[in-house]
């Protein structure tokens, strides 16, 4: 049984901070995504885990061991990489049985135990050839059984899906959860695609340059981000911002008001703001109607009729740009006055320092 | 398609090297069907009668069978030095595409000085001789080992900066010591390089003639290309078997210029186009 | 408790063990290598700088200051020899530059038997040079030579190639030239290969001639090659010992001896410090002139 622990994790390259103390714990049969903007560490996270990068400093535990110095082939991990990184010269068979010969596995157990892999993944019939030979979808999945057939506790993935085109990228994710269901084993995995995280994940640890931003699930962060990175970050279309300024403050609401913005009270845990200070308005553009009752006007810029869903970008007084989401096909002519309400409770506060303050409970 | 001009063109530069770079081979070929006498007239008349066999058998013959002695040395030093050549280049080559640190300038600086500096003879001599492999066939292998190892490794170098390090690392992951991730991963990999340093290397010390003068003296460590001056004293240049040994001592080149002219092109071309 | 400590203990260990063995590139790779390559050519040219201020006789040396440095450039043979390096090496590089060029140019057109002639002009490059200098030796022979001859067919009294003290160096330098330019020409192929045929659509569709199109684009392009070519043959040519040797021993006199063949000649007559001394000379020579060299040739490429 191998869960993670990862005590205040830092790495330094040449007096540069990349990774500044990450806390983090990951349960056993987990599959927990890092997610971050590129540079922002979780690859080198990733790597750190592994042992192909030197921790400079803090605790690394897998199951109850520290392994900060252990090397890769005693961490009890496999990993796929993003170039999947196929040996080119052995074939498939070789290429999944290269770590168990190795390993001086005897040969019966070793033909065993590639089969084994071969059928878990469907690609028994490739066994004889070589890398050049495959495309990118059975490429991958000779990486995967590469690390399936060392029977590891834990799997690293580095931005595995990333080489692929997108119908091919949907069925693998599906696969890589199917994998995870039937292996039951700890799933670390590195990607920089919102979408890729927010379905795979049981928990999802977002970075920024370097720090954990915000560990959660996925809907969590959705409903829930700690601050206006993640905010930013989780959820396609990209959550609408403005600045407002608080106008009142009633028990568990806050009232604001802005250039944009007619006053609004929003539920909002109110602890150290006060009347007149500046805060971050935002609200996803999913919550957003169209009422002619809206706190909201602006002008249409753009319109995108996708049929199921219109999606509408809209120019506000203070020249920020918002889109909107509706359901159903709208006609709208560029130009047009547009006026748009939403749910209180669905809009976010975040204070000065860009944390969200939602309310109590 | 092509012009008349073009086409006179072709025929035009097909018969220029043919004059040029083939005709030399053909006199060589022709005086070594020669006998004595008609040799010695060193002209491009056709041979009266067939006296190859009896050539080759007294070139071989000579000096108490020199001429197998020196192919038996040159085979020994060329394959054991180009061997070494191979893996500790290739080592080099690896560790220095690989891995950044301080030395990395001092060791590029030394390879270029290897491509550069003559070898200080006399010293090296006097150095070999402390050593007692001054006149043995494995000193004159690390001699040429010593002396030929910059090119190999700038050869290895720039095709190892091609190869991904996710390679490497996968190796790591499956639990690859430093030497398997080389020998089982990396060196497979370089074969298109290493055919080209096995032909460069193996051309280049098989016909070496300036180092076995110098550091492998005496008869029972004579070389092929030293066999050559045998018959221009010894036998008031006997031309029909000065020719006869040229052609032998070209046999080796000529097969590997067969097996290997596609890949020498190739290899080159890897090498030298990056600078 | 007990157990906890001594978790402790080893980690404490672990923390302490070098990060460093655990690269998959190890230090020691270069170990075998840096230790053949030390002893055998380092340690030589350090000691050549000792032993080249001595009188030697490989068993011992007497320090006698620049007094080899000094009959080195007092001996006019000897300065003679410096001189023909140079020229040698200027002679057979460019010749090898612009011939090898136009054969490369040749041989990626359009033009017929390509296999053939790449064949043909590659191959002396593989042959035992000193086989090729004695053929030449008897070719170049000034009555009974073949080329002579052959040009005598056609009314043209050819010179004494190797024995007319003018001549004999030029005579060596072009087969040398002879050998070499298969090697000069492959580079250039690999080069020209490389150029992108957009650019010479784009000439075309700019009305560029044939003429333009190698001065314009060709030339500029192949520089890394043309750098090379001429860093490898000039420093070729400076060192060059076994052709000399093969076809002229450094004669008629010392017309055609270079550095490399009078080291040779004084290493045989037992002045082993001034043998030495000359190898000094070769080497400084080689670093005044290659040195600029390449920094030039290496400035222009960055330049682009």
């Amino acid at each position: 049984m191998a869960g993670l622990e990862l005590k205040s994790l830092r790495k330094n390259y040449g007096g540069v901070e990349v990774i500044k103390g990450v806390d983090l714990s990951i349960e056993h049969g987990e599959f927990v995504v890092f997610v971050g903007p590129s540079g922002c560490g979780k690859s080198t996270l990733l790597r750190m885990i592994a042992g192909l990068e030197d921790i400079t400093g803090g605790e690394l535990r897998i199951g109850d061991r520290v392994v900060n110095h252990v090397e890769p082939r005693d961490r009890g991990i496999a990993m796929v990489f993003q170039s999947y990184a196929l040996y080119p010269h052995m074939t498939v068979y070789d290429n999944v049985g290269f770590g168990l010969k190795l390993a001086k596995t005897p040969k019966d157990v070793r033909d065993k135990k590639i089969r084994d892999a071969a059928r878990i993944l469907q690609m028994e019939h490739l066994l004889d050839r070589k890398p050049s030979q495959l495309s990118g979808g059975q490429r991958q999945r000779v990486a995967i059984g590469r690390a399936i057939v060392r029977q590891p506790e834990v799997f690293l993935f580095d931005e595995p899906l990333s080489n692929l085109d997108a119908a091919l990228r949907v069925d693998m994710r599906m696969e890589l959860s199917k994998l995870h269901n039937d292996l039951g084993a700890t799933m670390i995995y590195v990607t920089h695609d919102q979408v890729e995280a927010m379905t795979l994940a049981d928990k999802i640890v977002v970075l920024n340059a370097g720090v954990v931003q915000q560990v959660g699930s996925p809907i969590e962060l959705y409903k829930k981000p700690a601050n206006l990175f993640v905010a930013g970050f989780i959820g396609s279309p990209k959550m609408n911002f403005i600045d407002v300024t608080v106008q009142s403050i009633d028990a568990g609401t806050v009232t604001i008001v802005g250039k944009d913005i007619s006053p609004v009270a929003i539920p909002a845990d109110a602890s150290g703001i006060s009347v007149g200070d500046t805060v971050t308005l935002g609200i996803r553009p999913h919550e957003l109607s169209n009422a002619s009752t809206g706190s909201i006007v602006g002008q249409v810029m753009l319109v995108e009729r996708l049929g199921n869903e219109t999606i509408v970008n809209i120019a506000l007084p203070s020249g920020s740009s918002w889109l909107a989401v509706l359901d159903g096909d709208h006609r709208l002519a560029i130009g047009q006055s547009f006026a748009l309400a939403f749910d209180a409770n669905a809009g976010i506060i975040f204070d000065k320092t860009g944390k969200a303050r939602h309310p109590a409970g | 398609m092509k012009s008349r001009a073009s086409v006179i063109g072709g025929v035009a530069a097909i018969a220029a090297t043919f004059v040029v770079f083939v005709i030399p081979f053909l006199f060589i070929i022709l005086m070594a069907f020669k006998d004595r006498q008609q040799s010695a007239l060193r002209d491009f008349s056709w041979p009266n009668g067939f006296h190859l066999w009896d050539n080759v058998v007294q070139v071989v013959q000579t000096r108490n069978w020199m001429m197998v002695t020196a192919f038996i040395n040159s085979t020994l030093i060329t394959v054991a030095s180009v061997t070494l050549l191979i893996v500790l280049a290739a080592m080099v080559g690896f560790v220095l595409a690989r891995r950044k640190t301080r030395y990395n300038g001092l060791i590029e600086f030394l390879i270029l000085a290897g491509l550069m500096i003559p070898p200080a003879v006399v010293p090296t001599i006097w150095l070999l001789q402390g050593l007692k492999l001054f006149g043995t066939l494995h000193g004159m292998v690390l001699i040429q080992v010593a002396y030929n190892l910059p090119f190999s490794i700038i050869l290895y170098r720039a095709f190892i900066a091609t190869i991904p390090r996710e390679l490497d690392e996968a190796a790591v992951i499956d639990g690859a010591r430093p030497l398997d991730v080389f020998f089982r991963v990396i060196l497979p990999l370089l074969w298109p390089v290493t055919v080209t340093n096995i032909v460069v290397q193996s051309v280049g010390i098989f016909n070496d003639f300036t180092n076995p003068l110098y550091y492998l003296p005496g008869n029972q460590n004579a070389t092929v290309q030293l066999t050559l001056y045998n018959f221009q004293s010894q036998f008031n240049t006997a031309y029909n078997l000065l020719f006869t040994n040229i052609l032998l001592i070209t046999i080796p080149p000529l097969i590997v210029f067969m097996f290997f002219n596609r890949q020498i092109v190739a290899g080159m071309t890897a090498g030298a186009v990056k600078g | 408790m007990a157990v906890s400590s001594i978790a402790g203990v080893s980690d404490v260990a672990a923390a302490n063990r070098p990060m460093r063995s655990r690269s998959p590139y190890p230090g020691w790779f270069f170990l075998p290598a840096a230790i053949i390559y030390s002893v055998l050519f380092l340690a030589p040219t350090f000691a050549s700088l000792y032993f080249s201020l001595t009188r030697w006789t490989l068993f011992d040396s007497t320090f006698i200051g620049l007094d080899n440095f000094v009959q080195f450039f007092r001996e006019p043979f000897l300065v003679q020899g410096l001189v023909n390096t140079v020229i040698y090496a200027v002679v057979t590089s460019s010749l090898k530059v612009v011939i090898g060029m136009l054969l490369a140019v040749m041989l990626t057109s359009q033009i017929m038997a390509r296999g053939y002639l790449r064949s043909v002009i590659f191959f002396p490059v593989l042959v035992s040079t000193v086989g090729v200098g004695i053929t030449f030796t008897v070719l170049m022979h000034p009555t009974a030579g073949a080329i002579n001859q052959g040009l005598a067919l056609i009314g043209i009294k050819g010179p004494g190639w190797l024995v007319d003290p003018k001549l004999a160096l030029y005579s060596v330098a072009l087969v040398d030239v002879w050998k070499g330019v298969g090697l000069a020409t492959v580079i250039y192929i690999a080069g020209l290969v490389a150029i992108p045929r957009d650019y010479y659509e784009a000439a075309r569709i700019d009305g560029a001639t044939p003429l333009q199109n190698f001065f314009y684009v060709t030339l500029p392009l192949c520089r890394p090659a043309t750098a090379t070519v001429i860093t490898l043959s000039f420093i070729g040519g400076l060192r060059t010992f076994d052709l000399i040797w093969a076809m002229t021993k450094g004669g008629p006199g010392f017309a055609s001896d270079t550095v490399a063949s009078v080291i040779y000649k004084q290493y045989q007559a037992g002045f082993y410090g001034l043998s030495t001394a000359g190898n000094v000379v070769l080497f400084i020579l080689i670093a005044v002139l290659v040195v600029p060299l390449t920094m030039f040739l290496n400035r222009k490429q960055g330049h682009e």
